[in-house]
């Protein structure tokens, strides 16, 4: 292992060594200001390495991790949505009874899982990644014990996500007896076209694909979702939502480029069937939903869904198609938990839809950005949801998905009923005057809320910049 | 090229207006509304006649320049840019926008000074000058459309500005719905253009037609139809012209900038902009020529009849942008831009002065209730008649002389003009004389009827100034042959439009012309004056005739166009809608709504929340993936 070998492997170095350094603080000095800047300390000299990295890349650094500008590409956007989900956290926990410090390690540690997810080249390294990321998430969801729906949400999480990773471990395991392998690249290279055939390696993938799909929550592995969404804190519910399933998405992503999904007979069709049951599923569930956290665990689980189209697409543009929605998606679901997080007081957080009935009279500029938000999840025009979506129509059209692409818009249609129906209650009279006397905004959050409000608009009018650069990063995976 | 350079500010700088309005709301000071309304467009009209003055001094390569801001979205061959284009065509329509609107921003700093959405109206107007300005600066039909619809969205939110009575806000709805049968008609004109010849960007978009098409092409005439569609609605031309007198409703301000000045000769301009499409549909241009003949004769014959001093200017309006059909429909392009241009000058003159004069009597719109106004504004009076006598183009001291001469005389000698086409404008010419100067007999002559409340100040007297030095001496940049025969202006603008193809006439045919549109507008004040001022009882004598109020009532009513529609569109559309209410095309959208509540209802059992059932979820999931295996 030479120097720019450690030099390549510089982010996750950082962010674990970031860890550390917090954990060290909280023991000797636990001041909450302190560690939330050593914490966003820590993932901004991340991002700042991954362009000290960018002179290295490609390589692989052992055969477990490879640094390649895709992997960077990820890691950046996971370290951006995890200085945001940290800033929301600082206005979410301050003033808390309890000494809470201890999460801000947990959320580095999140981080860090997933970067070596999206780093990942091989079974290890993606089990490892998956492992950082899941237990730290086990102890995030339940992290206010005070909360009955908190601890309820942590012990469901745990339990199902250590089923779906046995799933996942069984997989892996048949897929090395097929091919005594588990490098991603070998996986690719050995696959002969007798072994696409044999019933030990597709099951080894389709397993894999369950224990992946808990992760991605899509149907008909998504049952968690809302339960979990509602009982954690809404920070955590957006680092679930956004990064953990992102770095997932990614992985999959790689790996399906190295393999094509159309040589494996039924791995194609199972994951279209995955990909109609969840736009499905999560719009339909999201119809009559009062709790505006479930709606969005919902519209998370049909935004994997449209995402999937892209994904088996394949191809160049699928990729870029795939990586633009996601941050779009990114984007638009931070500020939506942003705003949730901003209005949420100490006790419980606000999440039901009469808590924000007439939250435009109260707060005009929280619920303007809200609307935006919702309208970008709904892929209006203007917004950074409707080029994603444009996109990925784009790539389902190219690859004559025409059944994916008609469920998708039937899907579109759909959520917009929802979607309006929060936007319709943001602007609706208030229920009752005196309600909800709304919590104190701070600045930090109102600048984060104000800052993905502007990349929202910018996404949506002027992506080119932001296409380009994907060209130049993820879409040199093909 | 530094000064070509701040081209975007031009739409850019209003529309910033706008934002700041729009997000401060009613916070700021009236002062700092006006300040920042106003001001954005006053800056906006410095920028661009600096630019102009470089464009004229040193013209780009090409006499165009064009600036890409941005690429929107590149997928496939579709590539709109963000792109503005000045060439002459557009500086010339800027040039107004920018002039006239500062000038009506500045008219209304006062003449909304009392109303209570004081900042709404400037916002509205804001976003309304930078919708324009992107319009006619678009280098592509795409932008183009999304300024398009800008304006119309301004027009309607300003035609309903006093929201609180239900009849403007009638108004603003038949404006936008009017409007948008010809919208309709445009955007499917876009898709087909894009379809067939694979390009939006405008310049490209003429090249290739002009390589693929002949002329008289079916696929050109189609396309040409279609954008006449757009342009008709947008301009209020036969037969979409019945939105433009209701929507008199909205503020005067309004309707001088938006109903008369600028957005309604907006199909105009895009006739000019697409000019090759309509030379290679001779049918449809032919066209052009006989609804800008029609319109502006019907439009005229109405005016004569209205009691409402803003519904004649507004029939006024039609039927002098039915002069610019005319031309258009000719091929004098050239000329159907100048008559913009004049016309701008004069008719926003003519509105902002009946203006001062509704709001000096307490909203009196009624000419018959008004009189001998003379005295009490003598400053309006003197530009309100300056306005009058450019707008009956009186001969050799107002603009529109040389901008209507110029219209009649490409009518009767272009290659496809006509001795119809010209005998109709010399009708309309001297039919436009003697509408506008009975209204000016009606309003500033004869006895004083009532008292002026409200004298103008300097806000309002200084558009009103330049505006009339504007309608005397903007002609003079283009006069006839016999008149010095400069040709400053075409000139200019052949370096954007190709030049009128005049059949050879003998000079003293040219004199003739000349002559006899020279006569027709003192005969029609002549008219006026004998019926209106000298012997007004002679009026109510013909009026009293059966046949007589006959006409009368037809003519007021917009000959009856309103009742048509209604009989022959709007009731059985109604009908039609409440007997069909429950037909089968609903069911697909039903069936969604019915399906999709009924399988909310199934899943939501899957929803159990409990953790065993979550797991079970997961294992079935598994298993019908490995089943799948075994059966794919």
């Amino acid at each position: 292992m030479g120097a720019d070998d450690l030099l390549a492997l510089l982010p996750l170095l950082v962010i674990a060594a970031a860890s550390v350094v917090v954990m060290l603080a909280v023991a000797f000095y636990r001041k909450h200001m302190l560690t939330v800047q050593l914490t966003l300390g820590g993932l901004a000299i991340a991002f700042i390495s991954l362009f000290a990295v960018a002179s290295v890349v490609p390589r692989k650094v052992t055969p477990l991790i490879i640094m390649d500008s895709y992997a960077l590409f990820y890691m950046g956007l996971i370290f951006a949505a995890s200085f945001v989900v940290t800033i929301l956290s600082y206005g979410y926990i301050e003033g808390r009874e309890g000494r809470q410090d201890e999460y801000y390690i947990l959320l580095l540690l999140a981080t860090l899982g997933s970067a070596v997810l999206v780093s990942s080249n091989h079974f290890a390294s993606f089990f490892l990644g998956l492992q950082i990321l899941s237990i730290s998430l086990y102890v995030l969801i339940a992290y206010f014990r005070v909360s009955e729906l908190g601890n309820e949400a942590g012990i469901k999480y745990l339990i199902l996500a250590a089923s779906s990773a046995s799933f996942l471990l069984f997989g892996m395991a048949l897929v090395y007896a097929q091919l005594g392998t588990m490098e991603f690249s070998l996986i690719a290279q050995r696959s002969t076209a007798a072994d696409m055939r044999s019933a030990l390696l597709l099951a080894g993938l389709i397993l894999i694909t369950v224990g992946a799909g808990f992760k991605l929550a899509v149907a008909p592995f998504h049952m968690w979702t809302p339960d979990v969404y509602e009982g954690a804190p809404a920070p955590v519910s957006a680092f679930i939502a956004t990064v953990s399933k992102g770095a997932m998405l990614a992985l999959l992503l790689r790996y399906f480029t190295l393999v094509d999904i159309r040589t494996f007979g039924p791995l194609f069709p199972v994951f279209t069937a995955i990909a109609i049951a969840s736009m499905f599923t999560g719009n339909l569930l999201a119809l009559f939903q009062d709790n505006i956290k479930r709606i969005l665990a919902y519209s998370s689980i049909a935004h994997l869904g449209y995402m999937l189209v892209a994904f088996l697409a394949s191809g160049a543009l699928a990729v870029a198609a795939v990586s633009y929605y996601l941050i779009a998606y990114f984007v638009a679901i931070l500020g939506a938990f942003g705003v949730i997080t901003l209005m949420s007081g100490k006790v419980k957080d606000a999440d039901t839809l009469d808590e924000f009935r007439g939250l435009a009279g109260r707060r005009p500029w929280l619920s303007g950005i809200f609307t935006a938000m919702l309208l970008s999840l709904a892929g209006i025009p203007l917004t950074a949801g409707f080029i994603g979506k444009f996109y990925i129509v784009t790539a389902g059209v190219g690859s004559a998905l025409w059944l994916l692409v008609l469920v998708l818009a039937v899907n579109s249609a759909i959520s917009l009923v929802y979607y309006l129906r929060i936007v319709a209650a943001l602007y609706a009279r208030s229920l009752a005057e005196e309600a909800v006397a709304a919590p104190h905004l701070s600045l930090a959050g109102g600048i984060v809320m104000a800052v993905l409000t502007l990349l929202l608009v910018w996404l949506g009018v002027y992506p080119s910049p932001f296409i380009r650069m994907l060209q130049t990063t993820v879409a040199r995976l093909i | 090229m530094i000064m070509f350079k701040l081209l975007w500010l031009i739409p850019a700088l209003p529309f910033a207006g706008f934002i700041i309005l729009a997000l401060t709301g009613s916070r700021l000071t009236r002062t700092r509304t006006a300040v920042i309304g106003a001001g954005s467009a006053g800056l906006s009209m410095v920028i661009t006649i600096l630019t102009g003055i470089r464009f004229i001094g040193s013209p780009p390569p090409g006499n165009a320049y064009v600036q890409v801001l941005w690429t929107w979205m590149s997928v496939g061959g579709f590539r709109p840019e963000i792109a503005f284009r000045l060439d002459a065509l557009s500086l010339a329509m800027i040039t107004v926008v920018t002039a006239v609107g500062f000038l009506i921003h500045l008219y209304s700093s006062e003449f909304m000074a009392g109303d209570e959405g004081y900042s709404r109206f400037f916002a509205y107007m804001n976003l309304f000058v930078g919708s324009m300005l992107t319009l006619v600066l678009a280098d592509n039909l795409l932008l183009l459309y999304l300024g398009w619809e800008g304006v119309g969205l301004c027009s309607y939110l300003l035609i309903g500005f006093w929201y609180k009575d239900t009849y403007n806000g009638y108004a603003a709805r038949k404006a936008f719905v009017v409007t948008r049968i010809g919208d309709t008609a445009m955007g499917i004109g876009l898709f087909l253009l894009f379809t067939v010849l694979g390009t939006l960007q405008i310049q490209e978009l003429m090249q290739r037609a002009l390589q693929q098409w002949g002329s008289g092409n079916v696929m050109a005439g189609a396309a040409a139809a279609l954008l006449l569609g757009g342009a008709l609605g947008k301009s209020a031309q036969l037969p979409l012209q019945t939105w433009l007198p209701d929507a008199m409703a909205g503020p005067t301000p309004v309707s001088a900038l938006i109903h008369a000045a600028t957005m309604v000769t907006a199909g105009v301009y895009l006739i000019a902009r697409t000019h090759v499409l309509f030379s290679l549909a001779p049918l449809v241009q032919a066209a052009v020529a006989v609804i800008g003949a029609v319109t502006l004769l019907i439009a005229g014959f109405s005016a004569l009849t209205q009691s409402d001093i803003k519904r004649v200017l507004a029939y006024s309006t039609i039927s002098q942008i039915g002069y610019m059909f005319l031309a258009l429909g000719v091929g004098a392009w050239s000329a159907a831009i100048f008559h913009f241009m004049t016309h701008a000058f004069f008719k926003a003159l003519l509105f902002l002065g009946a203006g001062v004069v509704i709001l000096g009597l307490h909203n009196e719109h009624n000419m018959f209730k008004m009189g001998g106004l003379r005295k009490q504004l003598p400053l309006t009076f003197w530009t309100f008649l300056i306005g009058a006598a450019s707008l009956s183009a009186l001969p050799l001291v107002t603009a529109g002389y040389y901008s209507k001469d110029l219209i009649l005389y490409s009518a009767w000698a272009s290659e496809a003009g006509s001795p119809l086409l010209w005998a109709a404008g010399l009708a309309g010419a001297l039919l436009t004389a003697l509408y506008t100067f009975r209204m000016v007999f009606l309003v500033f002559f004869g006895e004083e009827k009532t008292r002026v409340e409200r004298k103008p100040g300097m806000q309002i007297k200084i558009p009103l100034i330049i505006l009339a030095v504007l309608s005397i001496i903007g002609g003079f940049v283009e006069t006839p042959a016999s008149l010095g025969g400069l040709h400053i202006f075409t000139k200019f603008m052949y370096t954007a439009l190709p030049p009128v193809v005049n059949l050879p006439l003998p000079a003293t045919g040219e004199f003739i012309l000349e002559i006899e549109a020279a006569l027709a507008p003192p005969i029609g004040i002549f008219i006026a004056y004998l019926f209106f001022l000298y012997r007004p009882r002679y009026t109510g004598r013909l009026a009293s005739t059966p046949s007589g109020s006959a006409l009368h009532r037809f003519w007021f009513s917009g000959w009856g166009f309103d009742w048509i529609y209604d009989r022959i569109i709007v009731r059985p559309f109604l009908w039609f809608a409440r007997i069909d209410k429950n037909d089968f095309l609903d069911l697909p959208y039903l069936g969604t709504i019915w399906a999709g509540k009924g399988v909310n209802r199934l899943l939501v059992h899957t929803q159990t929340g409990k953790v065993r059932w979550y797991a079970v979820g997961i294992v079935i999931g598994a298993i019908l993936a490995l089943s799948a295996m075994v059966f794919l």
